[in-house]
């Protein structure tokens, strides 16, 4: 850590600050991204496919063109490039390098229900719907394959050309079979988990228009400005000639991580000329925006009798939907993490995702690590039991530990404060609940989950932002990071006053501009305070110099014994120069009062995962949960009642802001454990409306209290670690285990809804 | 939404009017907590729209042994109303688990009982509570029972040209009422619900015995034979208990994509069993 | 047709169809963004008003039904740039994320604590149990309105 700056970190840095855009939203007075009009604006519709999996026959615009307000309706054959097509690293041995591909508009085919066919832009948005629905689409449904084993099975129909598997990974360590053979207990599970949706409040939205030079602009809410690559691409543009503005979103969750509204705006304002508006409905975003990956994980677990963890077996299969946006990485993900946090010597993977005719899955908070906590712990929790052994206890007996290698090679360089997060949260609960009725039933679980933090080290992630004081001392800070809500803009304004001595209130951001702030890489994979918050503080460190270095010549002392703090330059002896006399000098003598400061991620070439050759993810979030539940014996209806989540952050620059990503992760990892599914019958989502798809109310769960470790040694800024996705990962374990303590019962299949825990007692016979 | 003709009659007698000439491609809006939905998702396209929020139906009134509603009651008096608590508390119990707050600001009874959602609770009290129905219509009024008045999935027995206008319930004063449900969240529509109204006379027996079911078929039912099982008998546990056993072999049941039929025909029994045994211990209490 | 109301104490008078809900108004005719549409269908409470005192989802309110009635959005409950003391202990107690559910949830909470000055915690969440939240996790928010009502001079 830099000690000349820890006189004023301390002050700012772990300070529960109130965020910026916390005092714009709680007046209403953030323009979210559908909160924006322009002049002679068009509201544009998607018009997408009823069918699963159909061939495109005749497609007639003539009578929506002809409705009132109608400006403009495209299909395939107007879009200037309408296949993007991605290299998916899936394992050479098995799979070899894979071309997917992706239609902006359907061509000929469609894949998957809610498939884009076309689109239309009218004056209004009912206009633009009552020609949505006049567009004449014929269809001709062929066969179709909706379940990831029936598509890898011979026969399955194809839904692209060759194969239906999209990629295959493979992870052997130690001798498996030897350890399955020889242990004291071995234990085998098989576990279900199901597609759930990001279901962000704020739907996918934006409005485009023509900016000056003909650059289009498009104002959406997205994770990922650099969709501006991809916009021009498909537009045939040069990149230079498409701006992405990111607004503050009202949520992201990894559903707003692949292009959403961003091609369709842009195709129809270089179309038109005109500026466009395009906001999803809630349905619209239920049936068309892609779903968390579902998996089918079997797991063949060995341990000796004092309750070490000797061997996994683990086989993995899920569903990539119709189009193969980020299965590959995701399944990654879970091949990595399928062990769990725990020192295993004997570990196999096999696991494999398909395409199917079910709505695409993609990016979602947790990104294939979350889906494996249930597990790896509700086996964890299995063996525990098998072998008398506390939940605290055989965790403390397996963690991990620095110098540990994980099954894929990786060396664990930072601390693991597992055994102490595990201990935490269990003592959290307090003395056990009484059942508030006979026939109630009260049970606690644990569970503890590691989720990396950062980009896969061989995608040489990086990130860049630029700080610059103006000439009264107030700072402007310019960093494309998208802001999701989690604070990530305002993390970033903590740590350049903190380096640059400047009050909080003085710092005004800037973020998530293609054309104006430097670009800053996604908001995903609990990378942005590494990353981005690496990039302020090396910004702020390079421009603390330059400007200490002109106040030592002012204050004829040595530029290393100088301090910023308070908006003034102070010298040991307590003489202090105010900063807008540093910068006026700075003017003068051509000192820039700016610099642009860029962080390159630690990087490291490809790995073969399967012989274990070394890192893949820069380092890892550990946590661990604890529950308590009460359990209706007639009804099956799970009630929690407490909910303790401990992690350790490295570092917690906002306490209160951390505290929130954990309550707000954990919530949502119960509503994953206890009520989301999207239903599909063939292909056909049930569930396309928030009356359908429940999402967890205050009235559906506890309080959840965070327990905050900082064991400082996180690759962030003062020893952060990542926090976005972590706490989502160990609530549905920690039910599936808190039931398993209440009723004797393990429940494998998720969500554990009230009819499902009735299955499981018996209550609805054989 | 689609766009249509909107009317806003004052008086009765000009909304009469207006349904028995448009009746046919009309709708009625009351609260428009059903409606709306239904227009924002262009799943509704209604030539006109008849906004009935300025007729006098708000009426709240307890005369004699009956309380009268008027149909644009909204559900937040019926949970919040003295009166009703005394008189007829399980209109407030329904109330107060319908949708969420903002529902209940504007959602009517009348409103409720015409849209006919099978799950929906005040359809079934009023089952429950043999509540009657006045509906009016240009030529004249007519009257029926509750569980007359449902007549299958979303329907009723209101003509294009008819007004739901008014509900009498009768009180419940003396006796022990129950409502339970199971949703799969909080304010989620129920999987099954159950109201119940038990009558013990003097002797410690039941006289009267209610059971009605929501969630059962396309519309709330009256469990007939569950409370003949209890009529005439003291409400122990085991009678109450082989009551509701008889409703699960009497109620039918089916299965959708939220609820498989197995686990509604438990429910039907679970939940039965435990209104009956509250409505029981509330009417020991008042006698 | 012509739509008189009173718009945070302010009678105002617009034109509007039958057929465009007191959302769409708000946002597209009167530039007004306080009320959010999360979902169109009356469930996840980002499109909160209050209608004479009252919450409701102005996304099923047609705007013709407003016609002399009191409408309030979040800027009405703010007098000129002061926070109201709510919307200070939401920032207080960290209970906004990503605030899209934050006005919907005030709101609803304000008129809430009108009829019930001194609930308990449950009696909160079970009031507020009709907002979605995705981000928080709903307890800084508990925090927050129980903070409100046990703040010091509150008679």
């Amino acid at each position: 850590m830099d000690t000349q700056v820890l006189g004023q970190v301390p002050r700012i840095i772990g300070r529960s600050v109130v965020r910026h855009d916390a005092r714009d939203k709680v007046q209403a007075a953030t323009a979210y991204a559908a909160d924006w009009a322009m002049p002679g604006m068009l509201h544009a519709v998607v018009v997408r496919s009823p069918y699963a999996s159909a061939r495109i026959g005749r497609l007639d615009t003539t009578r929506a063109l002809a409705m009132p307000g109608v400006a403009v309706v495209l299909t395939a054959p107007d879009v200037p490039r309408n296949t993007l097509w991605t290299d998916v690293p899936g394992q050479t041995t098995a799979v070899g390098p894979l071309r997917a591909r992706l239609h902006i508009l359907a061509e000929e085919r469609v894949r998957h229900q809610g498939e884009p066919v076309a689109l239309v832009a009218a004056e209004t948005l009912d206009q633009a719907r009552a020609a949505a629905e006049a567009v004449e689409v014929e269809y001709e449904p062929c066969p179709g394959v909706f379940d990831p084993e029936a598509a890898l099975a011979p026969g399955a129909p194809l839904v692209h050309e060759g194969t239906n598997l999209l990629a295959h990974w493979r992870v052997t360590r130690g001798d498996v079979e030897g350890a399955l053979a020889s242990a004291a207990t071995v234990v085998e599970g098989e576990y279900r988990t199901q597609f759930v949706d990001s279901s962000y409040l704020e739907p996918e939205s934006g409005v485009a228009w023509l900016d000056a030079d003909g650059v289009i602009t498009i104002r959406v809410s997205t994770q990922v400005i650099e969709h501006f690559r991809d916009v021009a691409e498909v537009l045939a543009v040069p990149q230079n000639r498409v701006r992405v503005i990111g607004t503050y979103l009202g949520g992201g969750f990894g559903g707003k991580e692949d292009v959403t509204v961003e091609v369709y705006l842009g195709l129809l304002v270089l179309r038109t000329g005109r500026p466009v508006k395009m906001v999803w409905s809630r349905q619209e975003s239920l049936l068309g925006r892609a779903k968390r990956h579902p998996y089918l994980m079997h797991y063949r677990t060995a341990a000796a009798s004092t309750g070490e963890i000797l061997a996994h077996d683990i086989t993995l299969v899920s569903d990539a939907g119709a189009y193969a946006y980020l299965s590959a990485l995701v399944l990654l993900y879970s091949t990595v993490t399928a062990a769990g946090p725990y020192r295993v010597p004997s570990v196999r993977v096999d696991a494999r995702v398909a395409y199917t005719n079910n709505p695409p899955t993609s990016a979602m908070r947790g990104f294939g690590a979350m889906q494996m906590v249930f597990g790896y712990e509700s086996q964890v929790d299995r063996v525990a039991r098998a072998r008398g052994l506390d939940p605290v206890r055989i965790r403390a007996l397996n963690a991990l530990r620095r110098g540990d290698t994980l099954p894929v090679g990786q060396v664990i360089e930072t601390h693991v404060a597992l055994p102490e997060l595990a201990a935490r949260a269990w003592a959290g609960l307090g003395e056990p609940s009484r059942p508030r009725a006979p026939h109630l039933r009260v049970g606690r679980g644990l569970a503890s989950n590691f989720q990396p933090y950062g980009r896969i080290v061989w995608l040489h992630d990086w990130s860049s932002a630029w700080v610059g004081f103006e000439m009264d001392g107030s700072l402007v800070v310019r960093c494309g990071a998208p802001d999701v809500g989690g604070g990530q803009a305002s993390s970033l304004c903590q740590i350049a006053a903190a380096v640059l001595g400047v009050e909080l209130e003085r710092v005004t951001i800037h973020i998530s501009d293609s054309a104006l702030t430097p670009l800053a890489g996604t908001t995903t994979a609990s990378r942005q305070l590494y990353m981005s918050g690496n990039a302020v503080l090396k910004a702020c460190r390079e421009l603390r110099e330059q400007i200490l270095g002109v106040a030592a010549t002012l204050l004829g002392a040595e530029p290393t014994t100088l301090t910023l703090v308070d908006n003034a330059a102070w010298a040991p002896d307590g003489r202090q120069l105010p900063l807008a006399d540093v910068l006026r000098q700075c003017a003068r003598v051509g000192v820039p009062r700016s610099h642009l400061g860029v962080y390159h991620a630690p990087a490291g070439e490809p790995v073969d995962l399967e012989r274990g050759q070394g890192k893949v993810f820069p380092d890892y979030t550990f946590g661990a949960h604890a529950v308590e539940v009460e359990v209706d014996l007639e009804t099956g209806q799970v009630r929690v009642r407490k909910h303790v989540a401990a992690h350790d952050v490295g570092r917690a620059i906002n306490p209160q802001s951390v505290a929130g990503q954990i309550q707000g992760g954990a919530v949502q990892g119960l509503g994953y454990g206890l009520m989301e599914e999207i239903l599909l019958e063939e292909g056909i989502n049930l569930t396309t409306s928030f009356a359908s798809y429940l999402i967890p109310s205050a009235a559906d769960v506890a309080d959840v209290e965070p327990v905050i470790l900082e064991s400082g040694e996180g690759l962030g800024p003062f020893g952060a670690r990542g926090i976005g996705e972590p706490p989502i990962g160990p609530p549905a374990a920690a039910l599936a285990n808190a039931i398993a303590d209440a009723t004797g019962v393990r429940v494998t299949t998720l969500p554990i809804t009230a009819e499902r825990m009735a299955r499981a007692l018996g209550l609805l016979g054989p | 939404m689609h766009p249509f003709d909107y009317a806003a009659p004052g008086g009765i007698d000009e909304a009469l009017a207006l349904l028995s000439r448009h009746g046919a491609d009309a709708k009625v809006l009351a609260g428009g907590q059903s409606l709306v939905p239904l227009l924002n998702y262009r799943l509704a396209k209604p030539r006109m729209v008849i906004d009935i929020n300025a007729l006098d139906l708000g009426a709240v009134g307890l005369e004699g042994d009956t309380v009268r509603l008027g149909a644009l009651v909204r559900h937040h008096i019926l949970e919040e109303s003295p009166e009703i608590a005394h008189a007829c508390p399980l209109l407030g119990a329904a109330a107060r688990l319908i949708g969420n707050v903002r529902v209940r600001s504007l959602g009517t009874v009348g409103g409720s009982l015409a849209h006919a959602d099978p799950a929906a609770e005040l359809p079934l009290v009023m089952v429950a509570l043999d509540a009657h129905l006045t509906i009016r219509r240009g030529g004249g009024t007519r009257r029926i029972g509750a569980s007359q008045f449902f007549t299958g999935y979303l329907s009723t027995s209101l003509e294009p040209n008819e007004l739901l206008t008014e509900i009498e319930v009768p009180h419940t004063v003396g006796k022990g009422t129950a409502l339970e449900e199971l949703a799969r969240r909080a304010g989620d529509f129920a999987v099954i619900a159950v109201a119940v109204v038990v009558g013990v006379d003097r002797r410690g027996r039941v006289d009267e015995a209610r059971l009605a079911y929501a969630g059962v078929g396309p519309q709330p039912l009256r469990a007939h034979r569950a409370e003949d099982v209890l009529v005439g008998h003291e409400p122990t546990a085991e009678w109450v208990a082989r009551a509701a056993g008889v409703a699960r072999g009497t109620m039918p049941t089916h299965s959708d994509a939220f609820a498989s039929s197995a686990y509604r025909s438990l429910l039907v029994e679970v939940l039965g069993r435990r209104a009956l045994g509250q409505a029981v211990g509330r009417a020991l209490a008042t006698s | 047709m012509i739509v008189n109301f009173i718009l945070n104490g302010r009678p105002r008078q617009i034109e509007a169809p039958a057929n465009e809900t007191l959302l769409q108004t708000l946002r597209d005719t009167l530039g007004n963004f306080d009320a959010k549409e999360g979902c169109n269908e009356g469930v996840c409470g980002a499109c909160t008003v209050l209608l004479d005192g009252r919450p409701v989802a102005s996304c099923l309110v047609l705007t013709p039904t407003v016609r002399a009635h009191t409408v309030v959005t979040l800027r009405g409950v703010q007098s000129g740039d002061d926070l109201h003391p709510l919307q200070q202990a939401f920032l207080d107690h960290g209970a906004v994320q990503c605030g899209f559910c934050t006005p919907g949830i005030l709101l609803t909470a304000l008129a809430f604590l009108e009829r019930h000055p001194r609930p308990d915690r449950e009696d909160v969440r079970v009031a507020l149990a009709g907002n979605l939240c995705r981000c928080t996790g709903y307890t800084k928010i508990l925090d927050a309105v129980q903070a409100y009502v046990s703040r010091p001079g509150r008679s």
